[in-house]
């Protein structure tokens, strides 16, 4: 009896060891179903396309020809859900490849089932190939079609209706002397010669005095316009755009990247200064990205200069020095201006007096920052109560006085009172 | 007569024509000893101790736009803290006293952090909102509106973003958003300096928010 059981408790260990080993042995093969890698596509990009790309070195390496690398795919498994236990068991590839990429520590997926890391693995596997072997691209006849003139031949063509329309004027003038001097040839009655031979000649038009006046006239118009334009723009700095010690581009980073106005620059919700940022904001992104889309590495390793960064070791050497930006929105002394006021209380976009910043290479003072430019705002803007009781008690006294629908303009609640900005 | 006027305004349009600003060039300026500051500008600084001799008033024999303090390095006007001074908090708060950890540790070493704006729970709705204006500002170019990382930067750049609705990432607290965003964490650097305590903490909630989306 005792012996029967034993013998059953074997031989049940034994197909336990054998359905396990046979569960192992089928999990650790790579699946070419369709539904397989679908879900892996699913899977590669929620959980590792940020830090993997299948035929580009991203943060991490390029994961095509994965497996003529690795040891074997139940090593990978194993990498992928906690790779930090298999560097520290002294696993001799996963030391390699960690000290390949200077040491940092790939994400443990602890949550993802082997089968799900299998899959992933089979999209990985499929999706290489696919790149490997591009299909064709469809048909030629897709270039081209309608694309318009390119602007060098709209130029050219420009060019030449003007040179025609002057040969054809040389040759009207040659047409009418020549018809002059044959009429003048013939025996011509009075009424005739007066039309042939015109007493108002070229020279006789420019020498009356209705021409003199409408060509002066003219002339001291725009002479007089331009003093004009000048005397106003005395002491106004709209269109400065210094050369900046570093030549930063809003348009890469805040048009293409489509990085915050705040995120840099970070006093703007909370104090009278937007602020210039400083490098350490920098280096939240250029520590990793050293080369720049116009400049390459040559502007960005002024930051690293400044902070004494050594993009090499990535090590800080303490010696740091200020980066003197220039400064081109400067507002008299005598006026006081607060950032926080208009961003996070009035709700006013960068924008709106900073103009299109995130299409300027260079950046240009884009407002006119006179007095007559705040006040016009001040007099067309509606006050932002919304969801500030700071507002409650005088937009109730408001519409007491000036009617239930008089909306509330900044001018309404001292926009234009004189100490309000002279103090 | 008539000719003097005239070469005089056209005299008078060639040289004004050049008060106008553009490029390097600031413009002329109309009173300029009422526009540079005489006191220290935290931000904008003439270094140079001869700016503006021409217009002082004084006896000094100095310029009267310079406003720099020599005496501190690079005559900076700005001055980081003195060391170990604790920012006064609104809320009272002392700062956070953390390291930056490998990321694997950060779950259990955050595990006893919570979030201690939970506790007016009245205003929980607005810090709500708070903490979407500020992961718009601050998150978004990076983790992308939905905290998927389908932002440009991640797009574009081998910066390895964390994907915040990856399975991975779904599980993680309040504290250890608020850690991350102190010291950082894998590729992130720290944001603490430009981030105060009270906006990580909103910035934390709105991204359990965004996860439970």
């Amino acid at each position: 009896m005792m012996h029967y059981r034993v013998a059953r408790f074997h031989s049940f260990l034994t197909l336990l060891f054998l359905l396990t080993a046979s569960f192992i042995l089928f999990a650790q093969t790579v699946p070419t179903d369709d539904e397989s890698i679908k879900s892996g596509e699913q899977l590669f990009k929620t959980n590792c396309y940020t830090c993997h790309r299948v035929k580009q070195k991203w943060t991490g390496p390029a994961l095509a020809g994965y497996e003529t690398r690795v040891p074997s795919i139940a090593w990978t498994i194993e990498w992928v859900k906690n790779s930090a236990k298999l560097i520290a068991s002294g696993d001799e590839y996963a030391n390699k490849i960690f000290k390949e990429y200077n040491n940092s520590q790939m994400t443990a997926f602890t949550n993802l089932k082997d089968d799900q890391i299998l899959d992933i693995l089979a999209y990985i596997e499929t999706e290489a190939k696919r790149q490997d072997n591009p299909p064709p691209p469809p048909g030629e006849n897709v270039a081209g079609g309608g694309a318009g003139v390119p602007s060098a031949y709209l130029n050219l063509i420009i060019i030449g209706m003007f040179v025609i329309l002057l040969l054809l004027l040389v040759i009207l003038v040659l047409i009418v002397n020549a018809l002059k001097k044959f009429l003048n040839q013939r025996d011509l009655s009075e009424e005739d010669k007066d039309v042939v031979d015109s007493p108002y000649t070229a020279g006789s038009i420019m020498r009356s005095p209705g021409f003199i006046f409408v060509v002066v006239f003219v002339v001291s118009a725009v002479a007089f316009k331009t003093v004009i334009d000048g005397l106003y723009s005395i002491g106004v700095q709209q269109g400065y755009a210094p050369k900046q010690p570093i030549a930063f581009s809003h348009k890469i980073h805040a048009g293409v990247n489509e990085v915050d106005c705040k995120y840099c620059h970070t006093g703007v919700l909370k104090g009278k200064q937007a602020n210039i940022p400083s490098a350490n904001i920098c280096m939240n992104c250029h520590t990793y990205i050293q080369q720049g889309t116009i400049t390459g590495t040559g502007e960005i390793a002024k930051i690293y200069a400044a902070v004494g960064y050594d993009p090499a070791t990535g090590q800080y050497s303490g010696k740091q020095k200020p980066i003197e930006w220039i400064r081109i929105h400067n507002l008299p002394d005598l006026a006081y201006f607060n950032h926080a006021q208009h961003v996070n209380v009035g709700n006013i976009e960068c924008q709106t007096c900073h103009g299109p910043i995130q299409e300027m290479d260079v950046v240009k003072q884009y407002s006119l920052l006179t007095m007559g430019w705040c006040i016009d705002c001040h007099r067309k803007t509606n006050v932002n109560t919304k969801d500030n009781a700071y507002y409650d008690k005088l937009e109730q006294l408001h519409k007491a006085a000036k009617g239930q629908k008089a909306a509330m303009k900044v001018e309404d609640i001292g926009g234009l009172e004189c100490a309000k900005c002279h103090y | 007569m008539r000719k003097g006027i005239i070469a005089i305004v056209l005299g008078a349009a060639a040289v004004l024509a050049g008060c106008k600003a553009g490029g390097d060039y600031q413009g002329l300026e109309y009173a300029p000893n009422m526009y540079h500051s005489v006191a220290y500008e935290p931000l904008s600084q003439i270094t140079d101790e001869s700016a503006g001799t021409i217009v002082n008033s004084l006896d000094n024999g100095r310029g009267e736009y310079f406003n720099s303090n020599k005496y501190n390095p690079y005559a900076m006007n700005l001055r980081e803290p003195a060391p170990n001074t604790v920012k006064r908090d609104p809320r009272g708060w002392l700062p956070y006293r953390g390291k930056r950890i490998a990321k694997d540790s950060i779950p259990a070493y955050t595990a006893k952090l919570s979030n201690p704006l939970r506790k007016d729970t009245a205003q929980v709705a607005a810090y709500l909102e708070q903490g979407k204006v500020l992961y718009v500002s601050q998150c978004q170019h990076c983790h992308g509106k939905t905290g998927a990382a389908e932002s440009k930067i991640a797009q574009n750049y081998a910066l390895g973003v964390a994907n915040l609705k990856a399975e991975n990432y779904l599980g993680i607290t309040e504290g250890h958003i608020f850690h991350v965003i102190t010291f950082g964490a894998g590729n992130m650097l720290p944001h603490g300096s430009q981030v105060s305590p009270d906006d990580r903490w909103k910035i934390a909630m709105y991204v359990k928010q965004l996860q439970s989306k």
